[in-house]
């Protein structure tokens, strides 16, 4: 059977194929169809993405306040003077920054766990950023006030917030948890219990 | 001539974990009564307006239809029986879910018949729920797990050389799973002594229906004696320390944080 795995004496394009196709979400079928595009692009476009992949490799590195991703410590959210100082969101993940910066609705600086509390895969509390977190509480310098938790709504997200809140209670730090309901365009026919319950639990006055 | 695979199965279960694959889709571990631990494909979970997402969270009762699939069985349907709404109140009782959870997926095997388990898992759950004592409700759920699993510890005589064990100088080892006698202490370097309201309490447990043992009040010292000699048990018999032993623990100090600094800022505020 053909060895589909490529090693320096494959063909470049083979080369090529393999690396796409190590990418998540990308198939056999998409990485050939990447690799031919690369192929038959200008020259100075392949140039343009094997600088920007290298370039993502050697100069972005973790904020040293907030632990997002950036190309630079601390991160320009961080160092915005525009930003709110006495709030934190916590979230689980750099992508969740993202998610929550595209609403526009949430000015305040974040805090990226990088990961969740979760036994069934041997993560505990001490393998996510919460000492860091905590740290940057008890600076002598914070401001912050209240503490928003953002993991996902999920068994693992609930157990990581309900855990942070009691971490956070003795410093006397405001901790609040995103609204649970249902999503945009859902059918109640299909939803949970537990969130149907709650948008019950939570509704508000129709104005 | 084998049994042909049916291709689409109905069944009742209980999710113990999930993790994720690709973009959007998820493996969830499936414990079922009859059809022991079954991993199958939740295609679309990740993505907000999923119809099944909702309902398959772990620590959850559910009735899922799976289809079957060449590599992995997928999630055709899902629907939550119950969602033992009260764990979630709690950490306490959230972090003792979980560590049962990850118990019951570390000692089984996928698609072995995991006998009685589906049924202890999910009294225990209901007992966590309806606020029955965690301690009480987890040392019930690790011995039942061991014997289920083949390793049922002895407390009653010695495993070196069986005979009764006396009330007095009662040691025991966890690499050996139970009791040792005076005389075969020796060849178990990593025995330790217990106490005999600890050993007391272990045998009622395990050789008793829950709601007699449920009687018994566990003191703070003898709750922690019991935690003690059970986590050594189960790590031993998992060979690595089970993270859900690990984060009980740590919520349970912080929450004893958290109340010794209210019960101080109520101190002052007076």
């Amino acid at each position: 059977m053909h060895d589909r795995r490529a090693d320096a004496t494959a063909s470049p394009i083979a080369r090529l194929i393999e690396a796409f196709h190590r990418l998540p979400g990308i198939g056999p079928k998409s990485a050939q169809r990447l690799a031919y595009h690369v192929l038959r692009a200008p020259e100075e476009e392949a140039r343009t993405l094997a600088a920007a992949l290298i370039e993502v490799k050697e100069r972005v590195r973790l904020c040293e306040r907030c632990f997002n991703v950036s190309h630079q410590s601390p991160c320009s959210i961080c160092l915005d003077p525009s930003r709110d100082r006495t709030v934190i969101c916590v979230v689980e993940e750099p992508l969740d920054v993202l998610a929550i910066e595209r609403t526009r609705g949430y000015g305040g600086l974040f805090h990226v766990l990088h990961g969740v509390i979760s036994p069934a895969d041997g993560v505990g509390p001490e393998d996510v950023k919460i000492a860091e977190l905590l740290a940057r509480l008890r600076d002598v310098d914070t401001e912050v006030h209240e503490v928003i938790v953002a993991t996902n709504p999920n068994l693992e997200g609930e157990a990581t917030a309900m855990y942070l809140a009691r971490l956070l209670q003795p410093l006397g730090v405001r901790v609040t948890r995103l609204a649970r309901g249902l999503p945009a365009g859902a059918d109640l026919e299909y939803a949970d219990d537990l969130t149907l319950g709650r948008a019950i639990e939570f509704r508000q006055e129709v104005r | 001539m084998p049994a042909r695979v049916p291709r689409v199965i109905k069944t009742e279960a209980l999710v113990l974990r999930h993790r994720r694959l690709g973009d959007a889709d998820r493996i969830v571990t499936f414990l079922t009564p009859g059809r022991g631990k079954r991993d199958a494909v939740a295609k679309g979970v990740l993505r907000p307006r999923s119809k099944l997402a909702g309902h398959l969270e772990p620590a959850t009762r559910v009735e899922v239809v799976l289809a079957h699939g060449r590599t992995l069985d997928i999630v055709t349907q899902a629907q939550t029986l119950d969602a033992f709404g009260g764990l979630h109140e709690d950490l306490d009782r959230l972090s003792t879910a979980m560590y049962l959870a990850e118990m019951a997926d570390r000692f089984t095997i996928e698609q072995e018949d995991t006998g009685d388990l589906y049924a202890l898992l999910h009294a225990a759950l209901l007992r966590i729920t309806r606020g029955d004592g965690l301690h009480l409700v987890t040392r019930s759920f690790e011995l039942a797990l061991l014997d289920a699993a083949g390793f049922r510890p002895e407390w009653r005589h010695c495993i070196g050389c069986g005979a009764a064990v006396s009330a007095e100088a009662i040691a025991w080892s966890a690499l050996g799973g139970g009791l040792v006698c005076p005389a075969c202490r020796p060849a178990h370097p990593d025995a330790a002594a217990l106490d005999a309201a600890t050993l007391k309490v272990l045998r009622a447990i395990q050789d008793g229906p829950y709601e007699q043992a449920a009687r018994i009040r566990l003191t703070p010292p003898l709750a922690a004696a019991l935690e003690r000699v059970m986590h050594r048990l189960v790590e031993s018999v998992a060979e690595r320390e089970l993270t859900g032993q690990r984060f009980i623990t740590e919520a349970r100090r912080a929450g004893m944080a958290a109340t010794a600094a209210a019960e101080r800022d109520a101190g002052a505020a007076r």
